[in-house]
C-alpha cells in the first residue's frame, strides 16, 4: 500500500516489513486453522470413546454368558492330559484380531506372539489363520507363505456362534491336518488390562492316545470327533468373546488419552495464538505511534 | 455312524440346523431377539503362497455347509 505511494528506494524496505506483517499475519491464521483441526479431532476422540464405552458394555456382558464355552473346553484336555504328539510336528495357529485399529497394541499384541513363534527354529511346520484384516497386515509381508486362511468382516458387529462356526467349518475343512495348535487371543482381565493369552487346539489322534480319556465314560471314535468339532467352534467363539472385550476396552482408553493429548495440544496452541495476537497489535501500536512522532 | 455324518455334515452343521430350528420355532416375542444371533457377516478367504487362492471352491465348501 505505501508502496504503491512512494516507488522506488524504500520500496524494498516497505516491502521486506509489508512481507513480515503478512507473515505474522499468516502465522495468526495457520495457528487458528490448526486450532480448529485439533478440536474437530478431540470431538471425534471422544465421540468414538463413548461409542466404544457402549460397545465395551455390551462385549463385557456377552464375554460373561460366553466363558463356559471356554473354560470347559479347556478344562477337558486338562482333565484328560492331552499333550501335542511327539512325533507330528504340525501346528496351527489361529491369530484372533479384528478389522479395525485405533485401539492401542491389541493387534501388534496377538501378531507378536505369532512372529517371534515364527521366527523360531521348526517354523516350516507352523501354518497361520488370520482372522481379523490387522494380523493379515502385519502377518502378510514376511510369513505370508504360513497364512492358509484370512477371515475378515470382524468387529464391525459383536462376533456371534454363527461366526466361530463358520471359521471352526473353515479349518476342519482347510485340508490341513495339524496335530496341535493354538489360537492366539487377547483375554480381557479388566478395563485397562488385558493380555496375550492361548487356548489349546489338539487333533483327534492326539485326544485319543490321552492317557487319562479313560475318567470319561462311554466315549467311541464318533464321539470324539463330535466333540472334537463342537469344541473347536465353542473355542473359537470364546476367544473371539475375549478379543472383541479387550479390544474395545482397549480403544476406550486408546481414545480417552488422544482426547487427553488434543485437549493438550489445544491449551498450548491457544495460548501461543493468543501471544502472536498480542505482539501483532503491540507492534501495530509502535509502527503507529513511530510514525506519528515522525511527523512532528 | 450317524445318519447326519453319512450325508457328509459334521457336527457344527448338524448343531447349528438343530438351532436353526429352534429358533424358528419360539414364540415371536422371543424369535426377534433369537433371529439376531442367527446372522453372520465373517467372510473367509483361503490363501496359499502369501496371496489369497483357489477362492471359488472352499468357498463355496464352506457355503453349502451353511444353508
Amino acid at each position: 500500500m505505501l508502496g504503491r505511494v512512494a516507488p522506488g528506494v524504500c520500496g524494498q524496505a516497505v516491502a521486506v516489513v509489508n512481507h513480515q506483517q503478512n507473515r505474522n499475519m499468516a502465522t495468526l491464521k495457520a495457528i487458528s486453522i490448526r486450532l480448529k483441526s485439533v478440536k474437530n479431532i478431540q470431538k471425534i476422540t471422544q465421540s468414538m470413546k463413548m461409542v466404544s464405552a457402549a460397545k465395551y458394555t455390551r462385549a463385557e456382558r456377552e464375554l460373561k454368558a460366553a466363558r463356559p464355552y471356554g473354560e470347559g473346553a479347556v478344562q477337558f484336555y486338562e482333565r484328560a492330559e492331552v499333550a501335542a504328539p511327539e512325533d507330528d510336528k504340525k501346528e496351527l495357529y489361529i491369530a484372533m484380531t479384528s478389522d479395525r485399529g485405533l485401539c492401542g497394541a491389541v493387534h501388534t499384541g496377538v501378531s507378536k506372539v505369532i512372529r517371534n513363534r515364527l521366527s523360531e527354529p521348526g517354523a516350516e511346520n507352523i501354518k497361520v489363520i488370520c482372522v481379523g484384516d490387522k494380523s493379515r497386515g502385519i502377518l502378510q509381508r514376511l510369513y505370508g507363505k504360513h497364512i492358509i486362511s484370512v477371515a475378515n468382516e470382524i468387529g464391525r458387529l459383536p462376533p456371534t456362534f454363527q461366526d466361530a462356526a463358520k471359521l471352526a467349518a473353515a479349518v476342519l475343512t482347510s485340508g490341513y491336518e495339524f496335530a496341535s495348535g493354538k489360537i492366539i487371543y487377547n483375554k480381557f482381565k479388566s478395563v485397562v488390562s488385558y493380555a496375550q493369552s492361548d487356548l489349546p487346539l489338539y487333533s483327534q489322534k492326539a485326544v485319543e492316545s490321552a492317557p487319562k480319556l479313560a475318567i470319561y465314560d462311554s466315549l467311541d471314535a464318533d464321539v470324539i470327533q463330535s466333540y472334537m468339532e463342537f469344541s473347536l467352534a465353542s473355542m473359537l467363539f470364546y476367544a473371539m468373546k475375549e478379543g472383541a472385550c479387550s479390544e474395545q476396552s482397549s480403544r476406550m482408553t486408546a481414545m480417552d488419552n488422544a482426547s487427553k493429548n488434543a485437549g493438550e495440544m489445544i491449551d498450548k496452541l491457544t495460548l501461543t495464538f493468543n501471544r502472536t495476537r498480542q505482539a501483532v497489535i503491540t507492534r501495530e501500536l509502535i509502527e503507529i505511534i513511530s510514525g506519528a512522532a515522525a511527523l512532528d | 455312524m450317524s445318519a447326519w455324518r453319512q450325508v457328509g455334515l459334521n457336527y457344527i452343521n448338524y448343531s447349528n440346523i438343530a438351532a436353526k430350528v429352534l429358533r424358528r420355532s419360539l414364540k415371536p416375542e422371543l424369535r426377534a431377539e433369537a433371529m439376531k444371533r442367527d446372522e453372520s457377516h465373517v467372510r473367509i478367504t483361503p490363501w496359499a503362497d502369501g496371496r489369497p487362492a483357489h477362492l471359488k471352491q472352499a468357498a463355496a465348501k464352506i457355503k453349502v455347509c451353511f444353508e
